[in-house]
């Protein structure tokens, strides 16, 4: 790409949001973007992708992509953008995203919490070793806290300022979203205080992930849009790891929301 | 093949017309050479499951056995294959033109891979009023001890007794015998086969193979299955000599634990192949491989072969002989399909997995079912394998 501009796009198609960023020629962020998913969703990457600041589409109407611009698609939707240069899983893509915003040298694990799935990722030696996936059912994941605070009407800005403030320890027993739906509604009608409620919520989604494997690294980073906008839920997560290893270190990756189109950019600068 | 698999399935529904022939129903790793000696005309309850998985008609069907009893835990292959009976229904009429399932004249069945078999079998026998008769092996075996084969052996000549005045005449030993060595036969051309996988670039996948394998399920004992594996044999055998890659540019191999999910075998076979990776191996194709038959001391061979499968063997068993399977094949990592209805055939869920990674081959877990997609996610399906294959 010698003599044109050189942009790297990481587009990361999640089932909640679609998060866009740009990458310069050496590897610094230009701009990060977020637009809610919608249908058809090639238009709305589109529309992701165009701004009147930077844009890697050659005009207004038109999927030709400009000369020395380079699209890499991540996430659910990463298979249905025909524009792209190309497509990696979002393992690799928050690995990859985490790795060059944190530069770690040790074994690291990184906890990812998606609109529809949850990811616990083992790195040793720059590159991903395991990783894990929520199986059979989305309890755990972003779908779930949306859920659940639809039911109890309770906007997700304030769940980590009531989760704050519990004063004791409830937990959500079932593994299924609805069922544990109807968990909640009989313990508000139990007079339950509803900051007791939202802990347990919270408290549910680091059992689920904590069980889905064993975190045997001394450092965790905390990546994705549920973990970003909910600190509290971070801050549970470090306390039950702390349990297990008193010497674990947590951090909440920088960008957390876009680590995942942060690494599909980077991938496309690093490969040919 | 699919003229093979077609007489096959024509030859029955005639012979489920002709008041002078006899069918009987068996499991897929029950006695059928047994059952062809004595000139029963088999049919693989089994089988018909995987058709009804591999065209989707199981998810019209399963929901109907759903609501007669049936839960949707249990072994799908059991609730498609009823629900299309209570529906009136079979994906042979489409296939062949046959308008339903050979009524059986008896019903057999061997709980060697699992109980589900028993309850499926019976619930037809009441349906029928056939005869029914089950073999009940001892299972999850470390070692196949003399005395196991001694109670598998006295139960197949009690089988055979039970038989005699089905079809009207004294097993021939000679037909036997016979029987036992086309068996032997064909088993070992099939191991010759899937062991062809074990070139580079492997000239055919496993999802290759779960077509191939029809006849060693269907047609042991019979000449058929012989010529069919002969011929297989040779026309691969010249795709490794023209250097032929059913993978192009195959770049990773890998080792496929479980049931197929039949529905979805052209769309993993796709995953695969854009992603350059060859399935070449899988415990699932390699359970028709029976080379303990022996023609000359048929019953007990029978025994030991039948009770010596995989599915039937402890877990010390199961992952030595994945390790040897990796090691053979070249095998770069392996995928475990976690069927929600079949806990006998996943061997995800006692560490097996992390065992394996522990020895440094890497695995997966994916999680489906080899009929009911209600239990199987595309999308998370596609991001495992493509992730996994990112990785190794």
């Amino acid at each position: 790409m010698a003599g044109t501009e050189e942009i790297y796009w990481g587009v990361d198609c999640g089932s909640s949001e679609i998060k866009v960023v740009a990458l310069d020629g050496q590897g610094n962020i230009l701009l990060k973007r977020k637009k809610k998913t919608l249908f058809p969703l090639q238009d709305h990457v589109r529309l992701a992708l165009a701004g009147e600041d930077l844009s890697p589409f050659q005009n207004d109407s038109s999927c030709d992509i400009k000369e020395g611009h380079k699209i890499i698609a991540t996430g659910y939707g990463r298979k249905y953008i025909s524009f792209a240069h190309g497509a990696l899983t979002e393992i690799k893509a928050h690995f990859i995203g985490v790795q060059k915003q944190c530069d770690l040298k040790e074994a690291y694990s990184i906890i990812d919490i998606g609109g529809q799935d949850s990811k616990v990722i083992a790195a040793c030696n720059n590159k991903v070793d395991q990783f894990v996936i929520n199986r059979k059912c989305a309890a755990g994941t972003g779908a779930y806290i949306e859920e659940l605070g639809h039911r109890l009407e309770v906007p997700l800005k304030d769940m980590t300022e009531l989760a704050r403030h519990n004063d004791k320890e409830l937990s959500l027993n079932s593994f299924c979203t609805v069922f544990s739906g109807q968990e909640v509604i009989k313990t508000l009608m139990n007079g339950e205080r509803i900051e007791n409620i939202i802990y347990a919520l919270y408290s549910s989604v680091v059992k689920r992930v904590m069980e889905m494997t064993a975190i045997t690294t001394d450092i965790v980073v905390f990546s994705g849009g549920v973990l970003e906008f909910h600190p509290e839920l971070v801050n549970m997560f470090a306390r039950k790891l702390k349990e297990n290893n008193a010497n674990i270190t947590c951090i909440l990756s920088p960008n957390a929301q876009y680590c995942g189109a942060i690494g599909a950019a980077e991938y496309g600068l690093k490969s040919p | 093949m699919s003229n093979v698999m077609k007489e096959y399935f024509l030859d029955l529904d005639r012979a489920a017309k002709d008041p002078a022939r006899k069918v009987a129903w068996c499991t897929s790793v029950g006695p059928a050479e047994i059952l062809r000696a004595m000139g029963f005309e088999v049919f693989f309850p089994e089988n018909h499951g995987a058709m009804l998985g591999a065209t989707r008609v199981c998810m019209e069907t399963i929901p109907v056995a759903n609501a007669h009893g049936y839960s949707p835990e249990i072994c799908s292959y059991l609730t498609s294959d009823i629900g299309a009976y209570m529906k009136g229904i079979t994906p042979l009429t489409k296939a062949f033109g046959i308008k339903e399932i050979p009524r059986p004249d008896v019903l057999v069945y061997n709980t060697n891979q699992c109980k589900d078999v028993m309850h499926w079998f019976e619930y037809y026998a009441s349906e029928f009023s056939a005869p029914i008769f089950g073999i009940h092996p001892p299972t999850n075996l470390p070692e196949i001890k003399p005395e196991y084969i001694d109670d598998v052996a006295r139960q197949f000549e009690a089988l055979i007794h039970f038989l005699e005045p089905i079809i009207g005449r004294p097993m021939n030993r000679e037909a036997l015998k016979t029987t036992v060595a086309l068996s032997l036969e064909a088993t070992n051309l099939w191991s010759d086969v899937l062991n062809l996988a074990q070139a580079t670039p492997s000239p055919m996948t496993f999802f290759d193979s779960t077509i191939y394998m029809g006849p060693i399920v269907v047609l042991r004992g019979t000449e058929i299955a012989v010529k069919y594996y002969k011929d297989l044999l040779r026309d691969l055998k010249e795709k490794i000599q023209e250097n032929h890659a059913a993978v192009p540019e195959e770049h990773k191999r890998i080792y496929w634990d479980g049931m197929p999910v039949w529905g979805r075998l052209r769309d993993q076979s796709n995953i695969f192949k854009e992603n350059k990776a060859c399935v070449v191996a899988s415990t699932y194709c390699n359970s028709w491989i029976f080379s303990d038959f022996d023609p000359e001391d048929p019953l007990p061979s029978m025994a030991r072969a039948y009770i010596k499968i995989f599915i039937n063997r402890n877990d010390q068993y199961k992952e030595d002989y994945i390790e040897r399977m990796v090691r053979d094949f070249k095998i770069d990592g392996v995928i475990f399909m976690a069927a929600r209805t079949c806990p006998n055939n996943s061997n995800s869920s006692y560490n097996l997995p992390r065992k394996l990674k522990d020895k440094g081959i890497p695995t997966i877990i994916i999680d489906g079912d080899l009929c009911d997609l209600r239990c199987y996610s595309d999308e998370q399906s596609t991001t495992l394998i493509e992730a996994f294959l990112e990785t190794i």
